[in-house]
């Protein structure tokens, strides 16, 4: 059968430099402290031009402003920096744990492996939403800011996944011919899992961490959505789309640039995960 | 074919492993049911020797060549290597033991870790037993790598996959000497290579025998592999022993039909002499649940009734010659010792 | 057999565990959990009611008596679970029983046409792609359904009701429950938003799974001997390739079960439906927590159960598999 010729798995296409630079570029303008940019307004500040509040995209306002006058523009910025400060602390959090879960499991094996393996069952059962707007919710009583409840909960549940995943790869890892060389060399099983073994995760914990920030992103958007993220004044974009949807029709840019954001920085996510899982032959890890 | 037997077990005192009645099986899932890759093979290496160890894929050749470095620990029998019975070793004695052979791999990019630079991956042994300076060791790994024919400089700066297949085996083989083991183990070393690049990496395997005074087994799916660089051959099938003789010997005259089916199916430049002769038939029976008798009586053109329900034990059909079957192609009738009706066919 | 009773006991034990860890979560800092079932701010007669109709539902205090207090609770809440008692919502002065009838269908029919809308979408694209593997369609199917997975649910369903509902009064302001049989097109204008914005997400995660799967079956034999006997190309394409692939869609719709749960609570939170999703997110705000505790009852043994089908249906259909997947 005649094939195309399989076209290289090369790490730098379109795509993922496009990726590169909006991922920077965001990244760039969320956590560079606002004083150093002459161009952004607080996200909170109330301007009005003339009689009009919500004053749609301009000169004067890039990306227009909502019903109380605010920035839009301003405020995806910020809203920009809790999104991805949640994700990213979230996947970290999960790939250390998540880590640590399955390379015990995927490592020593035998008892340790089936006891983590129904701990992981019973983690991936939990219906996600549920587990997190009523965990998020009663830790409200316990007045735990919001920002901390929800990292909290975005890590616990991407402990399982992630687990899964390394499990597997460990599991497969060891039982390649260069750890039988390392055995019968004589290193021990530290060194084996120092030297051998975690080197070789690195390539698929790097896509589990693109795509788990992707996957992340768009749980807080869902959580923002119900009433269950950041707290105003502060915002995320889940929250901006929720907070302005109702006014869709008089001034769309104010929910339609949160959506553009979101989505975009969820594709750039994506898209250089994917760039990643090729580069290394990774098959496609649902998370 | 099924010998057991230890007749051709050898007593002088240069034996430098010894292996008996080793048994390697796997469970399959949780159904119960188990993979019988080695069932209680039996053999014997003399020091400096090469022994070759033949049959088809999956036979359990490399399962035996694991299960005598212990990785993992076979089922049950006995692994005896110069003077340690590796089988109930522990800890820090074991993993000492096991460096005094060493073991080169099928895959030549499996047996590599990706994420090593080469240079690191050849003198990790020397790390791990705290061997000399830094410096020596070095000198020790360069020194190495230019025996095998790879460029140290490069091997410093490079990881496996931008080496080629041989050269990877080169690097695996370098990796294999470098603690100065006295028994190496090589599972088909060459099957993964090109046909060119094979005869190159056998070479350079009989130059560092004679030079570091190596003892080998030799592990190949391909009867003419082993013939040129084996003093003694063993055949194996299905997890159990066929025959064992001097290599000329066995290619003269094999005794056992699996032998010969293994030599006829050998690519012959003479179309003569291929002619006539019978091809194997079907695939080998599935190791998990192994054919009674002799595990070679479904395919075997002389299998009787015996075969099925008796199982052949190795015997001595001529001098330093022993074959594990009733009815073998030379050397005459195995005694029985309740007589079955049937007679031999051919 | 043996494998089908280690299964099921398997997910019994993973079911209550998980809620059991639900019930622990709902009275995460609660002072007083019989006012939280009571609603909040109530006359003393209602909580006297509330603590009659429930005398296992208590404060447990102290570190050492909660687990074995909630394990009382558990037990007499899964005793009256058995029982078909699903409990009372005191806040919204209904059963249980009665929520789940009056919410239920809008909620089925939300996940019912989204999985339709979901397999129209991916058999046609799936299929096509296989068969004309690498060509233009191909490849701007492969990258519309990588760009669709990465559309967030919420950003969906902002662009529905900016293009599609704000524009055209077809779409009703307010959501209705309208039962297909009573009128087929307002059935239609009340669920198509909400079904459409689940379904395209399970069409671009289905036509990618059944575009690999299709592949491989494509190449194999059986495919080539049809072809040889001379059945037609669409035939072999649409039924015989096809159906060895029903399989793993199978699997897969079981497995996005789950996700199909947390898509369709903000799917109805959006388009205000009024489903079962709704009330879960009014109950966790209430801290209703007989409710919440129903629901997820109801949402896990679902999820539970169709994975526990769909790994005995594979036992049955295809004996190696299970091997397989003992041996994996
Ligand atoms: N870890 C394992 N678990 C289960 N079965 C195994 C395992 N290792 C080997 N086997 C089985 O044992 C049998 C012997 O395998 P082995 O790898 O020793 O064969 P081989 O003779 O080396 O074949 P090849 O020429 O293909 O390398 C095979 O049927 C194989 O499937
Ligand atoms: S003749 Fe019998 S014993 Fe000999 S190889 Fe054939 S089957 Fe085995
Ligand atoms: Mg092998």
């Amino acid at each position: 059968m005649a094939r195309a010729p399989k076209r290289p798995n090369r790490f730098l296409t379109v795509g993922s430099i496009l990726s590169l630079v909006w991922l920077g570029g965001i990244a760039l303008l969320a956590f560079i402290p606002n004083d150093w940019l002459p161009f952004m307004r607080e996200a909170d500040q109330r301007v009005r031009i003339g009689r009009n509040y919500a004053y749609g995209p301009g000169v004067d306002f890039w990306m227009g402003s909502d019903r109380l006058g605010r920035d839009v523009f301003a405020r995806n910025i910020y809203g920009g920096r809790i999104s991805l400060s949640v994700a990213m602390f979230s996947i970290a959090v999960g790939l250390t744990l998540g880590g640590i879960l399955g390379l015990m499991a995927g490592y020593i094996k035998g008892k340790v492996d089936t006891v983590i393996n129904v701990l992981l069952d019973v983690l991936l059962s939990f219906p996600a939403l549920i587990l997190a707007i009523l965990v998020v919710g009663r830790l409200d009583v316990l007045e735990i800011n919001r920002f901390w409840s929800v990292m909290m909960v975005l890590s616990l549940l991407s402990i399982a996944p992630i687990a899964r995943i390394v499990r597997a790869q460990t599991l497969s890892l060891s039982e390649r011919d260069f750890v039988l060389a390392a055995r019968s060399l004589g290193a021990s099983k530290w060194r084996i899992l120092a030297k051998e073994i975690l080197p070789n995760l690195v390539p698929a914990m790097t896509t589990v961490a693109f795509t788990g920030v992707a996957v992340l992103m768009v749980a807080e958007g869902g959580l923002a959505f119900l009433g269950y993220s950041v707290e105003s004044p502060t915002s995320s974009w889940g929250k901006l789309i929720s907070e302005n949807r109702e006014r869709i029709d008089t001034a769309w840019w104010a929910t339609i640039f949160p959506s553009l954001m979101l989505f975009a920085t969820v594709l750039a996510f994506n898209i250089i995960g994917d760039r990643f899982a090729r580069r290394f032959d990774i098959r496609e890890a649902a998370l | 074919m099924a010998g057991t037997g230890k007749a051709h077990l050898r007593d002088t005192d240069d034996i430098i492993l010894r292996v008996e009645d080793l048994v390697m099986e796997f469970p399959v899932g949780r159904t119960g049911l188990k993979v019988n890759a080695v069932s209680g093979i039996s053999f014997d290496v003399r020091r400096g020797e090469t022994l070759g160890l033949v049959g088809e894929s999956g036979c359990g050749k490399s399962t035996t060549g694991k299960a005598i470095m212990q990785l993992p620990r076979p089922t049950s029998g006995s692994v005896l290597f110069e003077g340690n019975e590796l089988t109930t070793l522990e800890g820090q004695a074991m993993r000492e033991a096991r460096t005094r052979m060493q073991m080169i791999f099928q895959d030549p990019i499996s047996s590599l870790n990706p994420r090593r630079k080469v240079r690191d991956i050849v003198r990790e042994p020397l790390v791990i037993w705290k061997r000399g300076l830094p410096t020596e060791q070095l000198d020790k790994v360069d020194a190495l790598l230019e025996e095998v024919g790879i460029d140290p400089q490069r091997a410093a700066e490079s990881q496996p996959h931008q080496f080629s297949g041989g050269q990877c085996q080169r690097i695996s083989i370098a990796r294999s000497l470098v603690l100065d083991p006295s028994l190496i183990i090589c599972d088909e070393p060459v099957s993964a290579l090109d046909v060119s690049v094979q005869a190159q990496v056998l070479n350079l395997l009989e130059d560092l025998k004679a030079k570091h005074g190596l003892t080998l087994i030799f592990v190949a799916h391909d009867l003419a592999v082993v013939k040129n660089i084996s003093d003694r051959v063993a055949v194996m099938y299905l997890g159990k022993m066929c025959e064992v003789a001097p290599s000329d010997v066995l290619f003269e005259a094999p005794a056992h039909h699996y032998t010969a089916v293994l030599k006829d199916s050998i690519p012959v430049p003479d179309p003569e002499i291929a002619v006539g002769k019978v091809a194997i038939e079907g695939e080998p029976p599935s190791p998990v649940l192994p054919p009674n008798g002799c595990r070679f009586h479904p395919r075997c053109p002389a299998a009787d009734e015996r075969c099925s329900t008796e199982e052949p034990q190795l015997r001595e059909i001529a001098d330093n010659h022993f074959v594990a079957c009733h009815h073998p192609i030379v050397g005459g009738e195995a005694p029985v010792a309740v007589r079955s009706a049937t007679s031999p066919v051919s | 057999m043996r494998y089908a009773l280690t299964r099921i006991a398997r997910f019994v034990f993973v079911f209550v565990i998980v809620t059991f860890l639900v019930m622990l979560a709902t009275r995460i800092g609660s002072k007083d959990p019989i006012r939280d079932l009571a609603g909040g701010q109530v006359s003393p007669e209602v909580m006297a009611k509330v603590e009659a109709d429930y005398p296992y539902i208590e404060k447990c205090e102290g570190a050492l008596a909660y687990l074995p207090c909630m394990g009382k609770q558990y037990a007499a809440w899964t005793f009256d679970m058995v029982r078909g008692e699903m409990g009372y919502s005191y806040a919204q002065e209904q059963t249980v029983g009665e929520m789940f009838k009056q919410r239920g269908p809008a909620t089925f029919w939300v996940g019912f046409w989204a999985i339709i809308i979901g397999l129209l979408i991916a058999i046609p694209v799936g299929v096509y792609s296989a068969y004309k593997r690498d060509s233009l369609f191909d490849r701007f199917m492969s990258f519309g359904s990588f760009a669709t997975l990465s559309t967030p649910q919420l950003v969906v369903a902002v662009f529905l009701l900016y293009a599609v509902a704000s524009r055209f009064d077809f779409f009703p302001n307010l959501w209705n429950y309208v039962a297909p049989w009573s009128s087929p097109v307002d059935h239609f204008k009340n669920f198509f938003l909400p079904s459409l914005t689940l379904g395209i997400g399970l069409g671009a995660v289905w036509s990618r799974l059944l575009r690999a799967d299709m592949i491989m079956t494509l190449q194999s034999d059986f495919i080539n001997l049809a072809r040889a006997k001379g059945v037609s190309p669409n035939r072999v394409l649409w039924v015989h390739a096809l159906r060895s692939s029903v399989l793993s869609l199978i699997t897969s719709v079981a497995l996005q079960l789950s996700g199909l749960v947390s898509g369709a609570v903000v799917a109805e939170q959006f388009f205000g439906v009024g489903g079962v999703g709704g009330r879960l997110v009014i109950a966790v705000q209430q801290n209703d927590i007989l409710i919440i505790q129903a629901i997820t009852a109801v949402v896990v043994a679902v999820v539970v159960i169709v994975n526990v089908g769909v790994d005995l249906l594979y036992a049955v259909v295809d004996p190696r598999i299970r091997q397989a997947r003992a041996l994996g």
